[in-house]
């Protein structure tokens, strides 16, 4: 270590403790150089200790292997702010054009949580799973840190901004004097208002250029069956609020839809079973979570879709199609419940299904008065732009023809994830100078010649619209982490322009404010995440009659179509790097970690293929081989594919093949081709191979004796029934379970003298008539509770650590099941069996009624996991945080919320219903001399619920949700004839079917017996 | 059958008007000695058992070495997942611990009903006993996930100011398995006093005096000294007596007082001891029959033992048999369908295969001890006493496995699947005992000579007790 005399304070920032070290106590006490040496009669114990921070600080400033580091303390500091107290900050998260607006919990200002933001329409306070991940997205080690320069190198050479932007200017000084022929961009979807008008910037500076937008997910059939039905690609707004029968058409209302969340809850609230239900029809090709919503859902092969659509409207009419005879009935119902409800019925058609089929949709809409009602419309923003598949296809065509010197990637990633006929890698190379905007070194990235890195949505200033075209103004809540730009900043240093992103959001919200006091504007709408009023008008077109219904030819060759599928976890494959996401089960086949062919029962025994057995699936010469998944309830002829795997860029977790990562899944854009990027005719031959699919679940492949046990205990487990039933028999769900001896549950004897409470008991209660089994909960409970991600081999081995889980069942026919999604945390039993059994005393009742676990208390025999009927107890077979000490794990700690816990290998853990958030509002309640008011603390599932199926409180509080929530006659608790008595009660699932279809898979549930 | 002639080396023939000798061939008190202490006293170890002596020692290091790559990386090693917390180490835990059922057993029980055929064995057999508990201790010691704070089970005064969990059953366990540690420890040591001090006196090599004089605790013999000997062992046989009820049943306390379908039965605890009993007798049998004719002991422990000790397996291997039959039967009677899925599951399941074995090897087989040839037909008698041992194995692995593969909700289901490290630690805990054993047989009296010595007929041909 130098002597302290050679230290010369020049780093502003140590002033004051330079001065202290120039001390001549310091000195002494520094050539010392060990405090016991020090002569402690000189100096008082304050002042040694004053001296003992000082050095540690400078050992600090000494050590520091950073190049630069400025560390400014407040002056003064800001009004409110107390450090270790969590701020939260409204912005909005935009995901393929259309936001969500959000508020983040941000901790001396580090961002580790996200939760919905209540004001915003699209978000009414939840969020999605995807939105849950980001903040492990925004500390994701193996986002790209430097600019990176590319020749012939795969690996790049580290470039600086400073590089980029003299190459950038002359570069694009050039493009200028020829008005930017050559020049393409590439712009992934954006509802972002200023980054539209720094585009027609662009184009006006160089009007040769061409723009083009490109989404793997499009919802581009949607504008096209607009044009197709009102003449104008109108943006169409549902209202399932409004709906008594909402019919699906292959649309997934709850899952992939821009407005899910919202859907969710409107549909939620339209299910209280004292009141009219709604009833919802799904037409489908594969299970998806709305199916399982349903009260009918009928598997239809995504091609044949159109024609149910038209039997629809067709009998709607009093016309009669000819169709499938298992289809009538259903037919039938919607016909005659569309009828009956008039305006208040509602018809979706999903992006999947081609143009004919949305405008069919809009002229039923129509013709039931809906329009207005559960339909709205306004006009599209960017109305002239051409389609995305047409988009990259002429694009690609360009490149190809070496129209193309420059291109520009905003985003996306087109090289993985274009349509697999366009050739687009090869069109990409043939353009000298690539550009490409990315928050990772992405297979786009390493085709380019500039790799740029971005800035994540919670670093930078940026802005966004919902669905509904409210303005929300996104706004940094961290410095960027490796440097990165926005795409606003920069499209505005290539056009040229000196302004920060901060200055030209507040000129585009200053636009849109329109008001006279913009400041005050302003900052309400910073701080509410909304800007008042700013959701674009509704109008009303004209709805063109069909002269006839145009029912959409399909191509009946081959004996399979491949759906290609919105994957819940990875999306288009941006996520794919998120282990929260890889790892959240997909909420219909509880697969993680992978995509398969999904394939239904029928079609895999015709085939001769079980799960995990591969198979090659061809698409026009194209073949992927991938397992095997038997999905109860998938159409026939039918394999659905998601896409987004196969990553080959990714990174660590979802694959890198420059690091010698395999890829997660196989990729499924390799066979989706161009003209029909949603369904194709597809060729199926069996491989011999096996891969093993790691599924959290169980259901199909199992044996006889466990199928009957499984339907023998469903009844009593997941209890559900029909609105009619519960009104005949109130007492239906409660009487579901019969002890032996007509004993009932309130006289079980305990063995131990139980526990009495004088104040608060907390309790939860959970939905499952709301729950739509999205996973938002499991990964908001991750992201709130530091929950280790275990990766696949784990997983396949049992290991997987989510406290929270969903639970999923199927009913009845294996060809057309009905799905019960049951969310399973710990019950924080009154009896609990775990704190019986642990020998050292590890978990305990609090005083409130809580469960506790006790980590540093705990030496893992595991005998409570065994004990836990439940089975949610999750044990640390390893160190999961080993990665934290490597390089790297400094950012990845930066995700972990410091309210929790970070658990060490060989301990239990569990879900505790949230005790962080319970203290934090305790004290709050404390300081301010009140009592806890009901819905004042809020687990994080509960919080992130979009169908507020989640209630939690106090049970002594005889006003609270939850406590009424018990009350039902709905309410029971799952295996409460052990005598556990659990804290939290689920309340039954009650469905609302139409009373003619004869189907028997929704007559037998829970039936009183 | 032929009359109450006994032939020298058969003496299992059952001649209400003879009372069977106890030991074969003529023995006096000198060539008792002479038969236990030269094995003893070999000068030449045989090379065979230098050979056994290296392969177990060979597992066993290994078995340490897995303890330690254990302890660096974490329980995660094995198979054990959610739901089966529990997998192969309490398995073994359970199964050695049941082996060391027979030791005390034969010493305790048999010496306070005056079973007087039990001297030529009980050493061997409590030997058997430490060793195995030696090997049962370890797997539950390591199984847990934070090994370096294993103490924290025992009561001890602390800072953190805590009491362990009196309603544990594992808690129970550590008691009940460390005193029966301890007193079959002291049982078996205070047995051998007697003849320490006798290897002592003949004793050579001053190394050997003094080792075995250090252990022979001043052993000389008088009238006071067999006085206080008599007494003290007499109480520990007392002592031990509940002990070898106790320890089982504690044991299965682990299962029955949780509430897992297909542990919580109240038939535990007196099927477990009869398992215990069972296993135990059967690995005295295994290791008797290549022992006795090893060392030459055929004369001292004679066909009438083992055939003796058969006619136990026997027993115990119907109660066993019932008590399998019990549980079906309460699993149907009890109306708990979780109850009688988790019964049903073992019979039909994905682990049938595991059941059936078990069923075979504890129920079937053993019937054939009903045939006297296959009683006292050395080789058959120790395929079948090998086989009861795999089928307790697979007991205790049906017991834990199984139920805790399904239990309540079908979505928490799972498989287990033992990892190599699980095979080799079981095979290591294997090379553990016999390392201990083969100790044993080389450097301590195998024979209570004592014992033995007052059970024989004093040399007086023709004057049965």
């Amino acid at each position: 270590m130098p002597s302290i005399a050679d230290h010369q304070p020049t780093n502003r920032p140590w002033r004051s403790l330079a001065e202290l070290a120039d001390a001549p106590e310091f000195r002494a006490f520094m050539e010392a150089e060990f405090p016991a040496k020090a002569d402690p009669e000189g100096v008082s114990r304050r002042r040694w200790l004053q001296l003992m921070g000082a050095s540690l600080a400078l050992a600090g400033s000494v050590g520091c292997r950073w190049e630069k580091e400025e560390i400014l303390p407040f002056a003064e500091r800001p009004e409110g702010r107390v450090p270790g107290t969590p701020e939260r900050y409204a912005t909005a998260m935009d995901l393929s054009g259309s936001a969500i607006g959000l508020l983040v919990t941000v901790y001396d200002g580090r961002p580790v949580k996200v939760e919905g933001n209540p004001n915003h329409p699209q978000s009414l306070g939840a969020t999605d799973a995807l939105a849950q991940a980001a903040i492990l997205n925004l500390y994701d080690p193996d986002r790209s840190r430097q600019v990176l320069q590319r020749e012939a190198t795969t690996r790049g050479t580290v470039a600086k901004w400073e590089q980029f932007d003299t190459f950038a200017k002359a570069h694009f000084d050039e493009l200028r004097g020829k008005e930017g022929k050559g020049l393409a961009v590439l712009a992934e979807a954006d509802s972002s208002p200023t980054a539209a008008r720094l585009r027609d910037q662009l184009l006006q500076a160089l009007p040769e250029a061409a723009w083009y937008e490109y989404e793997p997910l499009s919802r581009d059939n949607e504008r096209a069956g607009a044009v197709a039905a009102l003449g104008k690609p109108y943006r169409t707004h549902i209202h399932v609020d409004q709906a008594k029968v909402i019919v699906s058409f292959d649309a997934d209302l709850f899952g992939d839809h821009p407005t899910a969340l919202r859907n969710a809850r409107q549909y939620s609230s339209g299910r209280d079973p004292a009141g009219e239900m709604n009833r919802l029809y799904v037409v489908e090709s594969c299970y998806s979570i709305t199916g399982a919503a349903a009260d009918h859902r009928v598997p239809v092969r995504a091609g044949q879709v159109g024609r149910f659509a038209a039997a629809v409207e067709a009998a709607i009419a009093g016309a009669s199609a000819d169709i499938d005879e298992s289809w009538q009935k259903y037919v039938d119902a919607i016909a005659d419940d569309l009828k009956r409800h008039g305006p208040h019925g509602l018809l979706v058609a999903g992006p999947r299904q081609p143009a004919e089929v949305h405008a069919a949709v809009h002229r039923i809409n129509a013709k039931l008065g809906s329009v207005g009602t559960t339909v709205t419309y306004t006009e599209e923003p960017d109305s002239e732009r051409s389609g995305h598949f047409e988009a990259i296809q002429e694009l690609a065509q360009r490149m190809a023809a070496g129209e193309i010197e420059t291109v520009v990637v905003l985003g996306g990633n087109p090289v993985y994830d274009a349509p697999c006929d366009l050739g687009f890698a090869e069109a990409f190379a043939k353009a000298p100078t690539r550009i490409h905007l990315s928050l990772d070194d992405n297979e786009t990235s390493q085709a380019s010649t500039w790799h740029l890195p971005r800035a994540h949505f919670l670093e930078a200033w940026g802005d966004a619209r919902s669905h509904d075209g409210t303005y929300s103004i996104v706004q940094p809540m961290i410095e960027p982490l490796w440097d990165g730009r926005s795409k606003i900043e920069l499209l505005a240093s290539l056009i040229g322009s000196e302004s920060s992103a901060y200055d030209l959001v507040r000129e585009t919200a200053r636009q849109l404010a329109g008001a006279d006091d913009f400041e005050a504007c302003w900052q309400v709408a910073l701080h509410d995440g909304v800007l008042a009023n700013s959701q674009w008008p509704t109008v009303a077109p004209n709805i063109a009659e069909a002269a006839e219904a145009v029912v959409p030819e399909t191509d009946d060759a081959e004996e399979f179509d491949v759906v290609f599928v919105r994957d819940a976890s990875v999306y288009d494959g941006r996520f794919a790097n998120c282990g929260w996401l890889q790892e959240l089960p997909d909420p219909m086949s509880r697969l993680t970690w992978d995509n398969a062919a999904l394939i239904g029962p029928s079609a895999a025994e015709r085939l001769g293929v079980k799960s995990d057995q591969v198979i090659a699936v061809t698409v026009d010469g194209r073949t992927v081989e991938l397992p095997v998944f038997i999905m109860p309830g998938q159409a026939d002829r039918t394999i659905g594919i998601a896409l987004g795997y196969g990553r080959t860029a990714a990174g660590y977790v979802g694959g890198s093949l420059q690091n010698k990562v395999a890829p997660v899944g196989v990729d499924a854009y390799a066979i989706r081709p161009s003209a029909s990027p949603w369904f194709a005719p597809a060729t199926v031959a069996v491989t011999g191979k096996t891969s093993r699919l790691a599924t959290t679940q169980d259901h199909h492949a199992i044996d006889t004796i466990a199928l009957k046990g499984i339907a023998r205990r469903l009844g009593e487990l997941v209890r559900e029934t029909t609105q009619t039933e519960l009104h005949e028999h109130p007492e239906v769900i409660a009487h579901a379970l019969h002890l032996p001896g007509g004993v009932e549950e309130e006289q079980l004897k305990s063995l131990w003298t139980e526990h009495s409470y004088d104040g608060r008991r907390w309790g939860m209660s959970i939905d499952m008539n709301k729950c739509i089994g999205c996973g938002a909960c499991v990964v908001a409970c991750q992201a709130e509770n530091n929950i280790p991600v275990v990766g696949k081999e784990r997983v396949l081995k049992g290991r997987e650590m989510h406290w929270l889980r969903i639970d999923r069942y199927f009913r009845g026919d294996p060809e057309n099941p009905s799905v019960s999604h049951q969310p399973v945390a710990c019950q924080q039993c009154e009896n609990a069996p775990c704190e019986q059994v642990c020998p050292v005393a590890a978990t305990v009742h609090s005083k409130e009624g809580l469960n506790d676990m006790v980590y540093n208390r705990c030496v893992g025999t595991r005998y409570c996991g065994n004990n836990c009927p439940y089975k949610v107890r999750r044990f640390n077979y390893f160190y999961y945080h080993f990665d934290l000490d490597k390089p790297g794990g400094e950012v990845a700690k930066m995700a972990f919320n410091p309210e929790v816990t970070v658990r060490t290998r060989g301990v239990m853990e569990k879900c505790t219903y949230c005790v962080q958030r319970i203290q934090a509002g305790k004290i709050a309640a404390k300081n301010e001399g009140r009592e806890v008011r009901d819905g004042e603390i809020r687990s994080a599932c509960q919080q992130a619920c979009p169908a507020q199926a989640i209630e939690f409180g106090d049970l002594s509080d005889q006003e609270s949700k939850v406590a009424a929530a018990h009350q039902s006659n709905r309410a029971y608790g799952m295996l409460a004839e052990l005598n556990v008595k659990p804290r939290t009660k689920y309340l039954a699932r009650v469905r609302n079917p139409h009373p003619s279809p004869d189907d028997q898979n929704h007559e037998q549930r829970s039936r009183h017996g | 059958m032929s009359s109450g002639a006994v032939t020298a080396n058969d003496n299992t023939l059952s001649d209400p008007r003879h009372r069977a000798p106890l030991v074969a061939g003529k023995q006096d008190y000198a060539s008792i000695t002479e038969t236990v202490c030269r094995i003893a006293e070999r000068d030449k170890t045989p090379r065979a058992w230098y050979v056994a002596f290296a392969v177990s020692a060979s597992l066993t290091g290994m078995l340490f070495l897995l303890i330690g790559y254990l302890f660096i990386t974490g329980v995660g090693v094995w198979g054990n997942n959610s739901p089966v917390f529990w997998g192969w180490p309490i398995v073994n835990f359970v199964f050695w611990v049941g082996i060391g059922h027979a030791g005390t057993l034969i010493s305790a029980i048999l010496f306070l009903f005056r079973q007087q055929w039990r001297t030529s064995i009980n050493r061997f057999a409590e030997a058997m006993t430490i060793f195995a508990v030696c090997c049962a201790g370890i797997f539950p010691g390591i199984h847990i996930g934070r090994i370096w704070c294993v103490y924290w089970l025992a009561p001890y005064p602390n800072q953190m100011e805590m009491w362990p969990n009196f309603r544990s059953p594992l808690l129970w366990d550590v008691f009940a398995v460390s005193t029966y540690a301890t007193v079959s420890a002291l049982f078996w040591y205070l047995g051998m006093i007697p003849d320490l001090a006798t290897l002592r006196d003949r004793a050579t090599n001053p190394w050997r005096r003094l080792a075995y004089g250090t252990f022979a605790l001043g052993w000389r013999g008088s009238a006071r000294q067999w006085h206080r000997y008599e007494r003290a062992y007499l109480l520990l046989a007392a002592l031990a007596t509940p002990l070898v009820l106790s320890v089982h049943s504690v044991v299965s306390f682990d299962f029955a007082v949780s509430q897992v379908p297909g542990w919580h039965t109240t038939i535990f605890p007196p099927y477990f001891v009869a398992g215990a009993i069972f296993s135990g007798f059967a690995m005295v049998v295994t290791l008797m029959v290549p022992a006795r004719a090893f060392f030459g002991l055929k004369e001292l422990v004679t066909l009438r033992h083992l055939e003796n000790m058969n006619k136990i397996i026997l027993a115990t291997s119907c109660i066993v048999g019932y008590a399998y039959a019990t549980e079906f039967f309460i699993a149907w009677y009890s109306g708990s369908q979780y109850e009688l899925f988790a019964f049903l599951n073992r019979a039909l399941g994905p682990y049938k295969w595991a059941y059936w074995t078990m069923v075979f090897c504890n129920v079937v087989v053993p019937h054939l001890f009903w045939f006297k040839k296959c009683r006292t037909t050395p080789w058959i008698m120790m395929i079948v006493a090998i086989l009861v041992n795999v089928g307790m194995w697979f007991e205790r692995f049906v017991i834990i496995v199984t139920s805790l593969s399904r239990d309540f909700l079908p979505s928490s289901w799972g498989a287990f699947v033992p990892t190599p490290i699980d095979v080799a630690m079981f095979v290591g805990s294997f090379g553990l005992f016999f390392t201990l054993f083969l100790l044993f047989c080389r450097y301590l009296p195998m024979v209570a000579m004592a014992e033995v010595k007052a059970a024989v007929s004093h040399g007086i041909e023709g004057h049965g007790h």
